[in-house]
């Protein structure tokens, strides 16, 4: 009997254990983690969401060097010629779908549209009162994103509801330029219409911002009589600092020049290697267009990447001021104050120097923090856009144009002996070959001679094909998972 | 004689008690079951005054004085010996011999008799264990059928271990229980493996799905050594000396061949001479040389206690052991443990009995980074010191690679590491064989990790130079602003805790029907829960730039430097699980078990899993129709079940607040969704089926157990390749893969005792498996695994259709010796004469990525191991070999700078039109990438190895000697490797996805030492 009793008991406590199911239920918060369902109820969580979305703008550094790289401006160099074989491979126009860089430069811009998009998912849950400015900068890095995505691979997926998700894998399909260009005028055309002019804060858009992409939409879609229009309002709300090249300096930053500039500080004290670019608030650039093994003084030793082309630096016609301000003569520094360099792969004894490492001018891991904002739109190239605009729209303004080249020429040459009195095609040409010595090192020169057509002709030595080289493929990856066409001739 | 040193040891002064002399009497029962046992041989020890147990297990003896030794011993029970104190009345209980009677195998949750298991599994006894005298547990299953145990060769690291095969992509690491308590082999570290009585391996579904979700793996079960009762007790002393040394080195070019090359490499870029006199050179600085050393220390010390009286039992121990690694800086690599053991076993009442276990074990250890890797790749025509005292340095390798000795010098780091493992345990026996237990089992790790980064030089224009060659850090102004920004020495602490228990309430009931059906019943309940917190900091400016002031409380530099960090990890776990053992007359047999787990770690949809398992199993040579004198034992047996597999946390949707962007001059806080949830994640489902048998002949001298396998496993859990315009958040983990696995395990022993002085036994184990990725529904049907390099390059794939972890790459046909060549191959960009003709495999007409394929396997096909054992008179000799075959090792350590050293290979290149076929030219400029991942760094990795010797001799006592044995033994460890691979060991562990891939490792040293054992 007694046994029965303890039988009993033994039943009752496996069957009062059966309860325990509740026990593996688990709830983020026990581990401090903040989840969806939490966030945008207030203001500040939505400003916190933007700062989301500018901070990918941060990541744009291969954009930038491939515009230079695959153009007659520079070589890929590096240390040798399997480093970072990407580049290597663009430059020698030999890239295929699998490539590094630019799979990279496909997933940041499309985190970029999706940070971009979570805030227009969420646009409904609450009302405040920067709320309609707040959205007009997101329209704007939405437009600055697919831009990117368009002017590098043309047809590309497009979405604007909400950020994508698991079951959104694969289920896209290219949409044509065009239809990603209607969407990039719909969203700069909302930022103008939301943003004010002038602007609060060093790194916020304005609506000259807005003004300044949408002319350069216009024009890569040869939309001339709109890129005028809509580049007018800007002509003269900024100016052209006096000495060249001071607008590359610290000082220049967010200057009279600057019209939109990536912001960058050193002061983020990164120190991890493994997750660059996307956690220093620095430019990881720069570090790659430091002159190799470099002992001396100024600059900082660096990665001898991007290095510029001896047919850049004769480009440049004599007196020109650009010359020293784009490149620095490795040979000629090293003899005037005794500093030693080594040779990289590709050496040719250039370097950028708008975004060179300079002393100073970072902090904790050295080579992640460089402060140097990235000058994505400055008034030189509003004033070059605005003379091709000009020049080129369906009644030529020939004296708007030249006064805009002009503008741009005298800061370079320091007097007005090199005024353009050229019209028609000709003075077209003349833009487009001042886009170049202007603008070198900043990441257009490929694009622009996309853009222009010219690229055929110019790049046809380093194998450049038309038909298929006017784009960069689709990543492998993605055709691999998502079904996607590729671009002609990759 | 013991107790007079035991006297002498504790009672010295006291005054001699006067020797009493009178009748004993007693009892004796079988410590098992406490049936009384008659016929028991009872004599005082050294004398032939004795006599046997009667019918009831009662013995009186005569003539018995306080003091002496009584000596109890029976056919199939360990012979006990018990000194006479005071009590003339004392009732003794034997234990089984177990391995005599009826060798019980430990299953975890449930032991059973080996005759009657009809699962798969494989046994250690601690014996073994102690031949080998592995710095880590897992090191002693080496060889064992049905395990792939790859050893690494850094101090104290933890090797890979695989039972059948590779099944699963995250995580193949069995379950590890030791005394009941849920461990992972992370945890092995810190276990002595002196203390260690008997390790099981269990293989099949039908033993590990007691495990539910966590035996997907397998699982190694461990049981320390405990007292016996009513036993002296025992004392044990272990001590050994060993010194390490590396077998061999890998050839690289001397100073001489290394100029020239450069030379010939140069000019062929278009550049100059670099070395336009290098007469002089000679063979310039062997770095390899350099950085090993012969005599690094490999030491253990252990000492136990032993024993028991009638209600408890003990078992005490103290362990030590310190190895350094073999290359210089004794401070710099090592690993070093202390570890104390008391496992105490008591009755509380009859009916009550007590285990409390525990183990603090305090661990320390430091490593070396890439230091072999340098070595390799510095250039010999560096000095180890330059003129002026300094560490040598080469101003034409600007990156990476650098000064071997310098980096010793400059690598910091240490590891500290607190473990308590216990648990306490209540049995209470509610009737005759029905026993309730209720354990708490438990595992508090406290790891406390310190390194720091020194400000180093390593010449003016080394890219991981950050101070000047007088050690201050290096000051930079902007020329435009006067800003001055430094350098920084760093030093990084973390801190982490993590505490495990598991509690479980089990019952157990066995009973006959008949005396032919025998059925033992067992059922649990056991919630677990698992908690980590990481806290880390960093800070820079360390004072003196020394390791001495190393610490964020002295650090010096600007707190805007520092950072901090923290982690937090919770899991739970609720389980249930029953079985059931059936035999009749040991003839027939049959389990079932079943086992239901819930988890924190899956789904909110997906919250429960259920796993199976039945076996059964014929004794073929109980049957009374089998009757021969050769076949001892036979059985048949096979089981099926499903195990899973829970590496997984929860996915949930989570805000990242980790993006920011300037404005002005403020960083503002950002934020953004960080990863996609996946409310359906669920555990790995895995179903096995074995099929095997047990045979023994000859008087059982010869053993032989084969098992054949099948395993499938659907459910993988991994991230799934999402669309890249998803961006880059977090893919959640999913269940979407499968695999197979198939194999054999064989074991084979032979035993035979030529007469009392001389006996010998010896086994051998065979261990295959072939695994299969059979499903990848991720998108892109593979996964990267590890690559290596800089510039990084991929390697490792898992990938459908394929075993896992191959390495994928381009294959290589020769070298194009002419430019004709060149022009009829498919277009590879860039290539020239000498350089690497790689095969067009998709045969587009283009070299491309898509022509990668695979290119070898880094997992054995088959694994051998053989265990001899030898005993002539005083002397017993322990030999153990094991091989692996069709492992694929690939060479990762060969950097290619322009100027980093070459490999001797490097003399056969390609210098013209037919002079070689292997070796690409020597140049500046590789646009063909011959360097690419390819199959000329694939080298098979094969390897037989003669992992242990070790020679034992055993003093002769005489009768009045304090000790009981005294045992020398010398021991050699991986004396001698036979193997084609060109690098310092194919043996390198690394897991699935990383196996295999040699980053210029830590080869595993040759160890030969001098130990010491005595019994007292």
């Amino acid at each position: 009997m007694k046994n029965i009793y303890k039988l009993l008991f033994v039943t009752i406590l496996s069957f009062s254990v059966i309860s325990c199911d509740d026990y593996v239920d688990y709830d983020p918060s026990e581990t401090y983690t903040i989840v969806a369902d939490d966030y945008f109820t207030s203001s500040s969580d939505y400003e916190s969401a933007l700062v989301g979305v500018y901070d990918v703008t941060q990541w744009i550094l291969y954009n930038v060097m491939i515009g230079e790289i695959a153009s007659d401006n520079s070589l890929a160099g590096g240390e040798s010629a399997t480093d970072v074989i990407g580049l290597q491979k663009i430059d020698d126009m030999l890239h295929d779908p699998e490539n590094d860089q630019l799979t990279s430069i496909w997933q940041f811009m499309y985190e970029g549209v999706n940070r971009a998009n979570y805030l227009f998912e969420n646009k409904d849950k609450l009302d405040f009162t920067r709320k309609d400015e707040l959205y007009g900068e997101v329209h704007f890095l939405r437009a600055f994103f697919y831009f990117e995505l368009v002017k590098i691979f043309g047809d590309v997926p497009l979405f604007t509801n909400s950020r994508l998700t698991a079951i959104d894998s694969g289920t896209l399909q290219r949409s044509s330029a065009s239809d990603v260009y209607a969407q990039i005028e719909s969203d700069l055309n909302a930022a103008i219409a939301a943003l004010p002019a002038e602007k609060s804060v060093n790194g916020r858009a304005t609506s000259f911002t807005a003004h300044a992409l949408l002319g350069k939409v216009y024009l890569y879609q040869d939309k001339f009589d709109q890129a005028a229009a809509i580049l007018d309002p800007l002509i003269g709300a900024y100016g052209l600092p006096e000495r060249p090249g001071s607008v590359f300096l610290k000082s220049g930053e967010n200057g009279a020049e600057s019209v939109y500039e990536i912001q960058h500080t050193k002061d983020s004290n990164w120190w991890a290697w493994d997750y660059v670019p996307q956690g220093t608030e620095g430019n990881f650039a720069v570090i790659h267009h430091g002159i190799r093994g470099y002992v001396g003084d100024v600059y900082q030793s660096g990665w001898s990447f991007n290095v510029p082309t001896q047919d850049l630096v004769d480009a440049f016609p004599a007196g020109d001021k650009r010359k020293d301000v784009s490149v620095l003569d490795i040979v000629k520094w090293a003899d005037d104050t005794g500093a030693e360099y080594g040779e990289g792969y590709e050496h040719t004894g250039y370097f950028n120097h708008k975004y060179i490492p300079r002393q100073g001018e970072s902090s904790a891991q050295q080579e992640l923090n460089f402060g140097t904002n990235y000058r994505a739109i400055r008034y030189a190239d509003v004033l070059l856009m605005a003379a091709e605009a000009n020049n080129r729209k369906s009644s030529p303004d020939t004296q708007a144009a030249q006064n805009y080249l002009n503008e741009v020429r005298k800061r370079a040459f320091g007097n007005e002996s090199n005024a353009s009195t050229s019209t028609g095609v000709t003075l077209t040409q003349e833009i487009w070959d001042e886009r170049r010595l202007e603008l070198a090192g900043e990441g257009h020169r490929f694009f622009d001679l996309v853009r222009t057509g010219q690229a055929s002709t110019v790049l046809q030595s380093i194998g450049f094909q038309a038909g298929k080289h006017e784009v960069f493929p689709i990543p492998q990856k993605e055709i691999d998972i998502s079904n996607l066409t590729q671009n002609n001739g990759y | 004689m013991k107790s007079q040193i035991l006297s002498i040891l504790f009672f010295l002064g006291c005054i001699t008690m006067a020797a009493q002399s009178g009748t004993i009497t007693g009892s004796v029962t079988d410590s098992s079951n406490n049936d009384l046992l008659p016929g028991v041989n009872v004599v005082v020890k050294n004398t032939t005054n004795g006599t046997n147990t009667d019918f009831n297990g009662n013995f009186s003896l005569n003539n018995v004085s306080n003091g002496d030794v009584l000596v109890f011993s029976f056919i199939g029970y360990n012979t006990l010996e018990l000194k006479v104190s005071s009590s003339f009345n004392i009732s003794v209980s034997l234990d089984p011999d177990i391995e005599a009677l009826e060798e019980v195998v430990l299953l975890g949750y449930v032991s059973q008799k080996a005759a009657n298991i009809s699962g798969a599994v494989s046994t250690v006894d601690g014996e073994a264990v102690e031949k080998l005298k592995p710095v880590r547990v897992e090191d002693a299953l080496q060889g064992q059928s049905g395990l792939n145990v790859i050893s690494s060769g850094t101090p104290g690291a933890k090797p890979t271990v695989l039972i059948r095969g590779i099944s699963s992509y995250s995580g193949n690491d069995p379950l590890v229980i030791v005394d009941g308590v849920n461990l992972t082999l992370d945890d092995m570290n810190s276990l002595d493996p002196s203390n260690i009585e008997s390790i099981s391996v269990l293989k099949d579904a039908s033993t590990t799905a007691l495990y539910g979700v966590k035996g997907g793996n397998g699982v190694i079960v461990i049981t320390t050594k405990s007292g016996k009762r009513n036993q002296e007790t025992q004392f044990n002393f272990d001590s050994s000396y060993a010194q390490q040394s590396v077998e061999k080195t890998i050839a690289v070019l001397n100073a001489t061949e290394y100029a020239a090359i450069l030379n010939e490499a140069s000019v062929a870029s278009g550049g100059n001479l670099i070395y336009p006199d290098f007469s002089n050179f000679g063979n310039g600085t062997d770095w390899q040389k350099e950085v090993f050393r012969d005599d690094a220390p490999l030491v253990t010390n252990t000492f136990s206690a032993r024993g028991g009286s009638e209600k408890a039992s003990y078992y005490f121990s103290a362990g030590h052991t310190s190895q350094e690694g073999v290359l210089y800086g004794e401070d710099k690599s090592y690993f070093d443990r202390f570890s104390f053991t008391a496992n105490i076993d008591a009755d509380l009442t009859d009916k009550l009995n007590i285990k409390a276990y525990n183990t603090y074990a305090n661990i320390k250890g430091s490593n070396l980074g890439d230091v072999l890797f340098n070595a390799l790749n510095m250039s010999p025509t560096t000095p180890v010191y330059d003129i002026s005292g300094n560490f040598g340095t080469d101003s034409k390798i600007t990156q990476e690679v650098k000064n071997p000795l310098a980096q010793i010098s400059n690598s910091y780091n240490e590891g500290n590491t607190n473990k308590i493992t216990g648990k306490l345990e209540l049995e209470y026996e509610l009737f005759k064989d029905f026993k309730i237990t209720s354990r708490l089992g438990y595992n508090y790790v406290s790891a406390v990790g310190k390194s720091f980064n020194p400000l180093v030089f390593y010449g003016a224009n080394h890219n991981q130079t950050n101070s000047n060659a007088d050690g201050t850090p290096i000051v930079t102004v902007d020329s435009e602003t006067g800003e001055e920004t430094s350098t920084h020495s760093r030093v990084s602490e973390t801190t982490n805790t993590w505490f495990r228990y598991n509690y479980e309430l089990l019952g157990n009931y066995n009973f006959s029907i008949d005396n032919e059906h025998n059925f033992s019943l067992f059922a649990g309940f056991a919630i677990s829960k698992n908690t980590g917190e990481g806290l880390g900091g960093t800070a820079v400016d360390i004072p003196f730039n020394s390791w001495k002031f190393a610490d964020i409380s002295a650090a010096t530099g600007d707190q805007k430097y520092s950072t901090t960090s923290s982690s937090y990890y919770v899991g739970r776990k609720v389980s249930f699980f029953a079985r059931a053992e059936y035999d009749y007359n040991e003839k027939y047999l049959a389990s079932f078990s079943l086992r239901r787990d819930g988890s924190t770690s899956f789904g909110e949809n997906n919250k429960f899993a259920y796993f199976p398992s039945a076996s059964l199993g014929w004794v073929i040579t109980n049957e009374d129709f089998f009757n021969s004198s050769t076949i001892n034992f036979l059985k048949i047996r096979a089981s099926y079940g499903l195990v899973g597999n829970d590496n997984v946390s929860p996915q949930f949707g989570t805000i990242s607040t980790f993006p920011k962007y300037t404005f002005g001059n403020t960083i503002a806080a950002g934020s953004t969704l960080y990863s996609i949830p996946n409310a359906d994640v669920s555990w790995e489902n895995q179903g096995q089926a074995n099929v095997g048998f047990d045979l023994r002949m000859f008087d059982s001298s010869l053993s032989l157990s084969f098992d054949y396998f099948e395993k499938s496993t659907d459910d993988l859990l991994f991230n799934p390749t999402l669309s890249l315009y998803l961006g880059t958040p977090v893919y959640p983990t999913a269940n979407i893969g499968s695999t197979e696995t198939t194999g054999f395990d064989v074991s084979l022993g032979y035993s035979k005792d030529f007469n009392d002085k001389i006996s010998f036994n010896t086994s051998v184990s065979f261990t295959s498996s072939d695994n299969l990725v059979t499903a990848i529904n991720n998108g892109d049907k593979y996964i990267w695994g590890a690559g290596y390099g800089i510039p990084f390059k991929n390697l490792v794939q898992f990938r459908e259709g394929d075993s896992p972890g191959i390495f994928w790459g381009y294959k290589t046909d020769g070298i194009f010796q002419n430019y004709d060549e060149v022009a009829a191959h498919a277009t590879q960009d860039n290539a020239q004469p000498g350089d690497i003709r790689f095969v067009d495999v998709d045969g587009n007409g283009k070299i491309d990525a898509e022509d990668r394929t695979k290119i070898g396997d880094p997992f054995a096909d088959y694994t051998i191991g053989w265990n001899l054992n030898l005993n002539v008179h005083n002397f017993d000799l322990s030999v153990f070999t094991y091989g692996s075959f069709g492992n694929d090792v690939y060479r990762a350590y060969e950097r290619n700078l322009n100027y980093t050293n070459r490999f001797a290979r490097a003399l056969d290149r390609w210098t013209g039109e037919g002079t070689s076929t292997v070796e690409p030219r020597a140049t500046f400029v590789d646009g063909n990438n011959n360097s690419r991942a390819s199959d000329r760094y694939v080298e098979d990795g094969s390897f037989i190895k003669i992992k242990n010797v070790q020679l034992g001799y055993n003093f002769n006592l005489n009768e009045n000697s304090v000790f009981d044995s005294v045992r020398l033994y010398l021991q050699g460890k991986n004396l001698l490797t036979i193997t084609d691979y060109s690098g310092y060991d194919p043996e390198m562990s690394g897991g699935v996805l990383g196996s295999g891939i040699d980053y210029g490792n830590y080869p595993t040293p040759r160890i030969v030492s001098v130990g010491l054992n005595v019994k007292f």
